[in-house]
């Protein structure tokens, strides 16, 4: 009887903190919400996040902003996703190829490459824009429709974290089971695909999920890229009005953000099963 | 085995650091001695106004696409956008596509496209970048090669002369900008003080009414590590009568620099601005944001003319909000401080210079600049301002500030002078001298040597 009360009080605490420390956490974006109900004067006078006088003008602004017809908040949607989803795929696909190239296969050089690819991990993106924008006008790309530069890239591995990560997953799984396979008749692509991948699902969701949430919030790489104004995607759009000499209204930037970021959370829900179900897939049999 | 790759991998990663290095290290004197000597050759630039060598006649008939790019906010892009159609109406066979965003970032995008001749026809240029990125002319078009198309005579010497680099006219300057006091006069009256301070005097009676009538929190002043680096500045060049920076050195010795010193103290200890730990406890990253502002507790600034709708706009009761008068520290000079905020420039990728230059014409001294008002600042061409005031496009309280500062000023502006590693808000040398003097970890002779000594370090580094 004593032992369970004294439990009790230890589960009351252990929830009472994590609550607390949940809702300190979670209370920004809370107030981000409660924000694009505002207006400026309000933003700036307290960190409460009800609001006396609410608006909608926000959300109306956001939805009806077009820049003379330029470019509005769907066009920017569809613009993003017109490079985000090939974007994702390419890697990911770029990504396994490379990474199961690393790991199972032993050819001359190979240590020395994968040295030579890892140190590009430290190579800050900075550096590489003026050469890559000098190459990428060489071949005509700049500001092209597609959004070539955005994406052909990732078609070779050039995403080295994710190659790196998929690389150290693999190396996890038993050789054993490739050899199997290979006894069952299997060439190495077949064991990729039948064997390996399936395996590696939840990494690969995982690499997905980041390139999909790193390729929408890239800003820098549109913007050195894209120049037509209707072909801009949603990280630049959010920004355009963005100016600190004449100010702007914050509430419109909020919810022009809040809107933005609703596909990712969507995408990024429903990529959770896909996590675990990964994660219960079969091994080696003891 | 492992260790041999392990060396060919930090040696790779070294060189490529290396590399980084040494191409802006390298490229960066050569870069400012061009830029230096230019200063000397301005004067006689804008005085010999060459005629264009050849007359230039502008296209009606053949299509023709020009592209041009801006930054700004909102009601800058209408603005603009309103301007280009304006402009394809006049002449229907040329098309202009823009591309245009927001300040951050657009440096980057600009200079990287600059370095591959990919930058758009028509620029809007922040001042430093036609040092920074043309300092031998190799990027931006001479616009006296156009003067038939582009009224040159509608802006002043000075602002030409300002963005005449490598002696060759690289932008027409769209602005001009400085900085000028602005005071809340509800705060000041309530002190028991009627008129807007004028002189040294002024602040430090003012400071002591401030602390007497009304308490401690209360300041006439308030100013940031940066805004006392150029209020410095100010004193000392209408003191001493000669520019902070001239032939690329700083023209001050070290004891008139504690002197400069000395007076941003004197203004703290007499109480008329807060301390920079007072500041920095109240915890706010600019002034417009600060409950000591909104509510009247600092009762003024020392900010850009084209700043002051951001500070009335915040205050609880803006009713006091008055543009000041700039102070005359000295009788040798005025000083002051004031730049030219942002130019246009031509590329020299762009095909049809004749039909960019008449876009820029059109947009700063045409019928565009009643279209474009004040959106890009108080227009520095004389005709250009004209045509937005009769058209009702400009805010008169920018108006009045730009107006006060133009008057006053006379002394040119070091293109160094905002270099990044001096004004820096983390740790450039101006913070680390201005914070570093008013949390006493320096007296006024330690801050003079450090700070001549980074400013010289800018300076020969770009020389």
């Amino acid at each position: 009887m004593k032992l369970s009360t004294a439990h009790k009080i230890g589960r009351f605490f252990q929830y009472f903190v994590l609550i607390l420390v949940g809702v300190i956490m979670i209370y920004p974006l809370v107030w981000m919400v409660g924000a694009t109900f505002k207006s400026n004067a309000e933003i700036f006078a307290g960190i409460g996040f009800l609001t006396a006088n609410p608006t909608l003008q926000g959300y109306i602004d956001a939805v009806t902003q077009n820049y003379g017809g330029d470019i509005s908040i769907w066009r920017a949607f569809l613009n993003t996703y017109s490079f985000v989803i090939p974007k994702v795929i390419f890697t990911v696909i770029s990504s396994v190829i490379a990474a199961y190239g690393f790991s199972r296969f032993k050819f001359k050089g190979r240590d020395m490459l994968f040295g030579i690819m890892i140190s590009t991990l430290f190579l800050p993106q900075v550096v590489l824009n003026v050469p890559q924008y000098l190459m990428y006008n060489s071949f005509g790309w700049i500001n092209s429709p597609f959004y070539l530069p955005l994406w052909v890239p990732t078609l070779f591995a050039t995403e080295t974290y994710f190659v790196y990560q998929l690389v150290q997953f693999m190396r996890s799984i038993p050789h054993d089971l490739d050899e199997a396979a290979a006894i069952d008749g299997c060439g190495p692509v077949k064991i990729l695909y039948k064997i390996i991948a399936p395996m590696l699902s939840p990494s690969l969701v995982a690499c997905g999920l980041f390139q999909f949430m790193w390729s929408c919030n890239d800003y820098m790489g549109p913007l050195l890229y894209v120049q037509t104004p209707s072909k801009y995607p949603m990280s630049i759009f959010v920004k355009l009005s963005m100016d600190a000499d004449s100010g702007f209204n914050w509430n419109r930037i909020l919810a022009l953000s809040l809107i933005s970021i609703i596909p990712q959370l969507v995408v990024f829900f429903c990529a959770q099963d896909a996590f675990i179900d990964g994660i219960s897939a079969g091994a080696v049999k003891g | 085995m492992k260790k041999a790759i392990s060396l060919g991998v930090a040696a790779a990663m070294t060189a490529t650091l290396l590399a980084g290095c040494g191409t802006a290290a390298s490229s960066a004197p050569a870069a400012s001695s061009e830029a230096a000597s230019s200063t000397e050759a301005t004067s006689e630039a804008a005085s010999s106004e060459a005629t264009a060598t050849e007359a230039h006649e502008i296209n009606t008939t053949d299509p023709i696409e020009l592209t041009i790019s801006w930054w700004g906010g909102d009601s800058r892009h209408e603005a603009y956008q309103k301007a280009i159609e304006a402009f394809q109406e006049k002449y229907p066979n040329i098309t202009v596509s823009p591309t245009y965003g927001a300040w951050s970032g657009w440096e980057e995008k600009q200079s990287t496209a600059l370095a591959a001749d990919q930058g758009s026809d028509v620029m809007q240029v922040n001042w430093n970048w036609l040092y920074q990125y043309s300092p031998t002319g190799e990027k931006f078009v001479d616009l006296r090669d156009y003067s038939d198309i582009i009224d040159l005579t509608q802006w002043t010497d000075a602002a030409k002369n300002a963005c005449t680099v490598a002696d060759s006219l690289q932008a027409v300057p769209i602005s001009m900008t400085g900085r000028i006091f602005y005071w809340n006069m509800n705060t000041f009256k309530q002190a028991g003080i009627e008129k807007v301070p004028t002189t040294y005097d002024d602040l430090i009676a003012a400071g002591k009414a401030f602390q007497e009538k009304l308490g401690d929190d209360y300041y006439p002043l308030a100013i940031g590590q940066y805004d006392r680096m150029i209020l410095m500045t100010f004193y000392l060049e209408s003191k001493y009568g000669k520019a902070w920076v001239e032939n690329n050195e700083c023209q001050y010795t070290e004891e008139e620099v504690v002197d400069g010193l000395n007076f941003i103290d004197s203004l703290e200890d007499n109480h008329v601005i807060p301390t920079r730990p007072t500041m920095i406890a109240a915890g706010f990253d600019s002034i417009d944001k600060s409950q000591e502002w909104i509510d009247g507790k600092y009762a003024g600034i020392f900010e850009w003319d084209s700043a002051p709708s951001k500070y009335q706009s915040a205050l609880a009761d803006n009713s006091g909000f008055t543009v000041g008068e700039e102070i005359k520290f000295g009788d040798k000079a005025n000083g002051g401080f004031s730049k030219v905020s942002m130019g246009m420039a031509i590329t020299k990728s762009c095909q049809h210079p004749v039909e960019a230059a008449a876009l820029i014409d059109f947009l700063w001294n045409g019928e565009g600049a009643a279209i474009m008002g004040s959106e890009c600042g108080i227009p520095a061409s004389t005709a250009g301002l004209a045509s937005a005031q009769a058209a009702d496009a400009v805010k008169p309280l920018v108006l009045e500030a730009n107006t006060k500062v133009l008057a006053f000023v006379d002394m040119p502006l070091d293109p160094y002078y905002e270099s990044s590693k001096l004004k820096d808000t983390t740790d450039g040398i101006y913070t680390d001298v201005f914070d570093g003097l008013s949390y006493d970890e320096y007296d006024p002779q330690e801050a003079a040597e450090i700070l001549l000594d980074g400013v010289s370090g800018v300076l020969s580094a770009n020389a």
